[in-house]
């Protein structure tokens, strides 16, 4: 990689959280959630260990609402928590700090918006089996303060030093970020995350108009998937602004209900068109960061 | 003739809340689309100076709420405001110096809207309580199911000048269209509740769209956005939406769409009417 950036004067900070549980709402609320034609639902959601759905795998087809691949983390406490979902970055490394599985290292794959608040992290299939909801888990965070010398337009948000050394990127002709992406997320197609924070939590790719959804090539996207976001300037909130464009990591699964789909957490950001997406197959965390 | 509705099956019920203190979070800042940190005034409160009628752009403000702006402390309570109360019902003052003042409701946001008018608002205290007379969830048009409607009292629902045009579609007057592409903040929620702001950031766009002539009280259309069950992009569907709160400097905000009417497929017609706008058809302001 040919970028200049600061990482060598990047603090590493620890920020820890614990493996959340599933939730539900109390009675005598009704357990379903509706889908976007109003039919009731009830089906795994996001938190908890999830052993079946990795990195790599489809973001469709999953029985689930906005499944999280891997496991899911949050801190009790409100700024903590906050704390948590700002400094942590996609790539950086995480430590089982307590229970079997202590000492089990993973990657931040993604994070999730309003109402959960996750960070979402890949281990082993044969480490998950032997963690509990409740343990603690430790992210070295590093990367939050990052810049790209030669590209001042582009604000880097939860992208770690790791990720973007791995990612093949390089500076173009034109001068802007030329950055591989599997797909490019047209601004209709963008929902619910838009108005909220870019600093984590995610933004989802609306998926209930199949057509549209196949028309833009994003139907077989997989967890874990580079994409770009059209149109969208996300500097300081996600929002529809013409010639922004947004680089992103497709951080949790498809889901049935209404302005909802798979959510993207966002790495990149520039409201110039200082990013230039390059489609190319293939661009995963998976491979990114041989994950098993 | 306004269209036939389910309106002598519907059940009238009190719901109230107290007047709210606007409130700011530690230190206040919001951050503009340059990144340049500002603290704006707008939400909650007694606004005196803007009411339904009035520009939704343009004001050094953000999110702006017309007139009074009310919450119940009770989370349950809050929430029983928000679902029930409806646009066009009528409010009144039940404590303070203007108990007896009767208001119209304008908008629901984070908490609800209403219009008493500015003798009233002299009169006024934050934690003042109002009643609404909550009018309208479950109102239906009888001859098309096919359009759902949300928010709309009877009142509001007979003040619009609704045209059928066969017995699949009707048509309604707005004064302009907003493309789905820029609809955001509020996609997340459940479209029982609150609104859903435009995203105004490419302030060229709003002035080559005409978006930023909007005012407060206007009706508007979104094609292809279905807001039955949350709020979603969907070819051929069609929303009605009425602007109930001012624009905002924040990436991905903007004026707050509160949805009145939607269907999944092409069931409602528009023709643009700058005139549209409730201000007028719930006769609020006789100064326009």
């Amino acid at each position: 990689m040919n970028i200049k950036t600061n990482k060598d004067k990047l603090v590493q900070v620890s920020v820890m959280g614990q493996i959340a549980s599933p939730g539900f709402p109390g009675l005598p609320a009704e357990p379903y959630r509706l889908d976007a034609d109003g039919r009731p639902f009830l089906l795994p959601t996001y938190g908890g260990i999830v052993y079946n759905v990795s990195v790599g795998d489809s973001a469709f087809g999953w029985l689930a609402d906005t499944i999280h691949p891997g496991v899911s983390i949050s801190l009790g406490d409100d700024t903590g928590n906050r704390g948590l979902n700002i400094l942590s970055c996609v790539g950086n490394t995480a430590v089982v700090m307590s229970g079997a599985a202590a000492g089990a290292r993973g990657v931040v794959t993604g994070k999730s918006g309003r109402f959960s608040e996750h960070v979402i992290i890949h281990f082993k299939r044969e480490d998950r089996e032997k963690m509990a909801i409740g343990d603690k888990i430790v992210v070295r965070s590093f990367g939050v303060g990052m810049e790209l010398a030669d590209h001042p337009s582009i604000r880097l948000k939860s992208c770690s030093p790791e990720l973007l050394e791995n990612l093949e990127i390089s500076t173009s002709d034109s001068g802007k970020l030329a950055v591989p992406v599997v797909g490019i997320v047209p601004p209709h197609l963008l929902g619910a995350g838009a108005g909220l924070t870019s600093e984590g939590g995610s933004l989802h790719i609306q998926t209930k108009d199949r057509a549209a959804l196949k028309e833009a090539g994003l139907d077989e996207l997989r967890l874990g998937d580079v994409v770009a976001l059209q149109d969208y300037d996300s500097s300081w909130n996600h929002g529809y602004f013409r010639g922004g464009i947004g680089i992103g990591v497709v951080g949790q699964g498809d889901s049935p209900r209404a302005g909802y789909g798979p959510g993207i957490t966002l790495l990149m950001t520039s409201p110039t068109s200082g990013i230039e997406p390059v489609l190319t197959a293939g661009v995963n965390l998976k491979t990114l960061f041989n994950l098993s | 003739m306004p269209l036939r509705t389910n309106e002598n099956q519907l059940v009238e019920m009190a719901v109230c809340g107290n007047i709210s203190q606007p409130s700011l979070r530690y230190p206040g800042y919001i951050p503009d689309a340059s990144g340049t940190a500002r603290v704006l005034p707008g939400m909650a409160g007694v606004v005196y100076n803007a009411r339904v009628g009035d520009p939704a752009f343009g004001w050094a403000g953000d999110h702006v709420e017309p007139g009074v702006s009310i919450a119940n402390p009770n989370a349950a309570a809050e929430f029983a405001l928000h679902y029930l109360t409806c646009i066009g019902n009528r409010a009144v003052v039940t404590s303070g110096l203007a108990k007896g003042a009767e208001g119209i409701v304008t908008g629901e946001h984070a908490r609800m809207l209403v219009d008493f008018g500015p003798e009233t608002n002299e009169l006024l205290c934050v934690g003042d309580t109002v009643q609404i007379i909550a009018h309208g969830r479950g109102l239906a048009f009888t001859d098309y199911p096919q359009i759902e409607l949300k928010k709309c009292s009877p009142a509001l629902i007979n003040s619009l000048p609704i045209e059928a045009i066969d017995d699949q579609r009707i048509r309604v007057r707005v004064t302009m269209e907003l493309p789905p592409r820029i609809m955001g903040s509020g996609a997340e929620l459940n479209s029982e509740y609150v609104d859903q702001d435009l995203m105004s950031g490419d302030r060229e766009l709003m002035a080559e769209l005409g978006i930023d002539q909007m005012r407060l009280g206007d009706l508007v259309v979104i094609p292809d956005h279905d807001h039955r069950y949350g709020r979603g992009y969907r070819k051929g569907a069609v929303t009605i939406a009425l602007c109930i709160h001012g624009d905002s400097i924040m990436i991905g905000h903007g004026p707050g769409i509160l949805t009145l009417m939607t269907c999944p497929e092409p069931a409602i017609e528009w023709v643009i009417d700058p005139g549209a706008n409730i201000a007028t058809y719930l006769n609020i302001r006789e100064d326009l």
